[in-house]
């Protein structure tokens, strides 16, 4: 078990996953890994082949959301690593926790039902459970742990 | 020499290009060497278009043997010829699916006249229309169609593939099943297929996507960020501009789909909501497509089918969008003046990456293509002297860009959106249908006796139904139907000639885009890319900005189009 992976996707929301994660590094001093997972499934109902025109623009998009977060941590005085992959965003988080034999996965709480949001309250429980079944690793979700 | 080769492999390319279109543009007179006497006549519907397909017989009434027969030809006339000896007595007898069958019986002077061996010009002959299962079944196909597009249950060809499955196999089956659910048979439906659109939207699909790769609207985007020297209230006019332009002549979709990225981090950077400068952007995406015959595939659809041209559209158009375009500037600007005046934490270090990821990629690609594309728009403005169609120019333009810069040819294949063509094929046979049975006749012939012969009634019509239908339907199948409408009242709204009813049409489905989520495909993957950045875009969030900006853009676009055609006239 040797760190902390952060799945985040950008905006205010992600704000008080950041600080979690970043507070928990500091804490545990375990290596903090930030993640953002570029899913194009929005193209599949009207330009399927924009995919790949797409791809590279998506992926700069969220290495500059992971930049964000990297100076945030940063600011608290915690060096975080960043990764941006691009697929399915449950299984890639699953696929980086197993890469990094990771200790804890911080994830944000859904605000509502949303069906944009890949996290409904239910397929996150769903996800919590089988990531603590099949790595080990606790899954902190930010609001929960504030609250 | 391989260079040389190339050179002279398009010039050879570009000739035979040219000697196709002038051969094809010339008419061919089609020549009769019947000796026989004619009956000849014109057939036409209840509201007076021609009807195409008619089967015309003569029958001699006493024997019952049919004489002849022909089928009506597009402007809807017939010119039977009489065989052997003409008798005494003859019936013309009319016949056509989703029309009531008619007979009339000629005059004995007619007789006489045939008998002499001259002509018998029938008095014009209008058929009523027939409602039965198959108009229900095509109307109900297409409110289908434009239901499942909407709701995003399908994938948008999917929908329209299904509906045109739908019709074709009731048409075949009705033999069997039931009669009267016949629309069209295969060659009919192919008949309503616009292939000029099909071409059109094909061939500049190639020349997008050698255009995107090059990096240029990454590019613009910053250097935007850097003319306005970090002031929002500059920035937001300057990519409203840039995305405008490329909007006018690529399309709105790839526009926003590159430029959505880089905003959103120029906005984190300056500690921006992004939506503040995305929503302005979006929106003059979708008013600055309609400025061009090839901004917007409504535009496309509506200039194929009313014979506008490149230039048309410029000079009737762009004043009204220019005009739109500073409303919907002063409007952003009020409407996000909070979050605008809240950017000030700028990222110098995003800003670096920013800065160095922003440069043309492609430099050499990007040239030939600027090239390329300079000259597909002399002939776009000039073509129109020699009876090219825009289709003919994409594609030779599309071919010339992919010989020159030599790309994976397999690239560039999948770079074209074939689910979009499918689409569009799918579409017109689907429209084809409610256009077969009669529906599109009875819409149009409503609205013609709402508007009476007010041409001033009948732009402001269509153009705000146009504009408010958009925000609830896919603004695509509503324009393809619209467009026999629109047809109809030209030809009967005295003054409309002028095709001041397309131009409205055009105003209307474009700029109407701009008040829902889900009226302009621009909007939606817009929103998407922004929901995967944590800034998501509603569909109440949209209303409540896109619904003003569609009442000023289409407003003031309405406006000069009374202008342009009631005051400076045609």
């Amino acid at each position: 078990m040797s760190g902390i992976v952060c799945a985040i996707r950008g905006g205010p929301s992600s704000q008080p996953t950041i600080d979690r994660a970043v507070a928990l590094a500091d804490e545990t001093r375990l290596a903090l890994h930030f993640l953002y997972v570029v899913n194009l499934g929005f193209l599949t109902h009207t330009v399927t082949s924009r995919v790949r025109t797409i791809s590279e623009e998506m992926r700069q998009m969220g290495a500059s959301i992971l930049l964000m977060a990297q100076t945030r941590a940063a600011q608290r005085g915690i060096t975080a690593q960043a990764d941006v992959r691009q697929g399915e965003v449950m299984e890639e988080i699953a696929k980086l926790c197993h890469e990094l034999d990771a200790t804890y996965l911080v994830l944000g709480m859904p605000g509502g039902e949303d069906e944009g949001n890949v996290f409904t309250q239910v397929r996150l429980a769903q996800f919590r459970e089988q990531i603590e079944k099949e790595t080990g690793a606790s899954v902190i979700l930010s609001e929960e742990s504030r609250a | 020499m391989s260079k040389r080769f190339w050179s002279w492999t398009l010039i050879a390319l570009l000739v035979a290009f040219s000697f196709i279109v002038l051969v094809s543009s010339r008419d061919v007179a089609a020549e009769d060497g019947a000796s026989s006497p004619l009956v000849t006549g014109l057939v036409f519907d209840p509201q007076g278009q021609p009807v195409e397909g008619v089967q015309v017989t003569v029958v001699a009434l006493d024997q019952g043997d049919q004489l002849g027969s022909v089928v009506t030809q597009a402007d809807g006339r017939y010119a039977l010829a009489i065989p052997g000896s003409v008798p005494d007595r003859l019936n013309v007898e009319l016949e056509r699916a989703h029309f009531e069958n008619k007979q009339i019986e000629l005059s004995p002077a007619s007789i006489q006249s045939l008998k002499g061996g001259q002509t018998v010009v029938m008095s014009d002959t209008t058929l009523s229309r027939s409602i039965g299962a198959a108009f229900w079944l095509a109307a109900a196909v297409f409110v289908g169609v434009l239901v499942t597009v909407a709701l995003g249950r399908l994938h948008n060809a999917l929908a329209a593939l299904a509906g045109a499955a739908v019709i074709l196999g009731a048409s075949y089956l009705s033999h069997i099943v039931f009669e009267g659910l016949y629309v069209f048979d295969f060659p009919g439906a192919l008949g309503y297929v616009d292939w000029n659109v099909i071409f059109l939207i094909m061939g500049m699909m190639i020349v997008i996507a050698v255009i995107e790769r090059t990096g240029i609207f990454q590019w613009l985007a910053f250097m935007a960020y850097r003319i306005s020297g970090g002031r929002i209230w500059l920035l937001v006019p300057i990519l409203m501009i840039v995305t405008g332009v490329g909007s006018a002549f690529l399309d709105n979709v790839t526009t926003m789909l590159l430029m959505t990225p880089i905003t959103i981090q120029i906005a984190m950077a300056m500690g921006l909501n992004p939506l503040a400068l995305l929503m302005p952007e979006v929106m003059a995406s979708n008013v600055a497509g309609v400025s061009t015959l090839v901004g917007t595939p409504t535009n496309i659809l509506i200039g194929s089918y009313a014979g506008i041209t490149f230039n048309d559209f410029l000079k009737n158009l762009t004043p009204g969008v220019l005009l739109a375009l500073v409303g919907l500037v002063v409007y952003s600007e009020l409407a996000y003046r909070r979050q605008l005046r809240q950017g000030s934490a700028t990222s110098p270090m995003l800003l670096e990456k920013l800065a160095e990821r922003a440069r043309i990629t492609q430099p050499n690609h990007l040239k030939k293509a600027g090239l390329v594309g300079a000259g597909m728009l002399i002939l776009f403005v000039f073509g129109e002297r020699i009876h090219l169609l825009p289709a003919v120019t994409a594609l030779i333009g599309a071919t010339a860009l992919l010989l020159w810069i030599r790309p994976d040819i397999e690239e560039m294949i999948e770079a074209v959106d074939w689910t979009t063509l499918v689409f569009f094929i799918a579409l017109f046979i689907v429209v084809g249908a409610i256009q077969e049975v009669g529906l599109i006749s009875m819409i149009a012939d409503l609205i013609g006796r709402l508007v009476g012969d007010s041409l001033i009634l009948a732009m402001l019509a269509i153009v705000w139904l146009g504009a408010l239908l958009s925000t609830v339907v896919a603004n695509i199948p509503f324009t393809a139907a619209m467009l026999p409408v629109v047809g109809y009242l030209t030809a009967i709204v005295p003054g409309a000639q002028n095709k001041a009813l397309f131009y409205s049409l055009s105003v209307g489905s474009g700029m109407g885009g701009n008040g829902s989520l889900i009226g302009a495909s621009a909007n939606m993957v817009t929103a998407g890319i922004t929901e995967r950045a944590g800034y998501p875009i509603s569909y109440l969030y949209f209303l409540k900005k896109g619904l003003p900006a569609l009442f000023i853009t289409v407003g003031l676009a309405s406006g000069w189009l009374l202008v342009r055609f009631m005051l400076l006239g045609s």
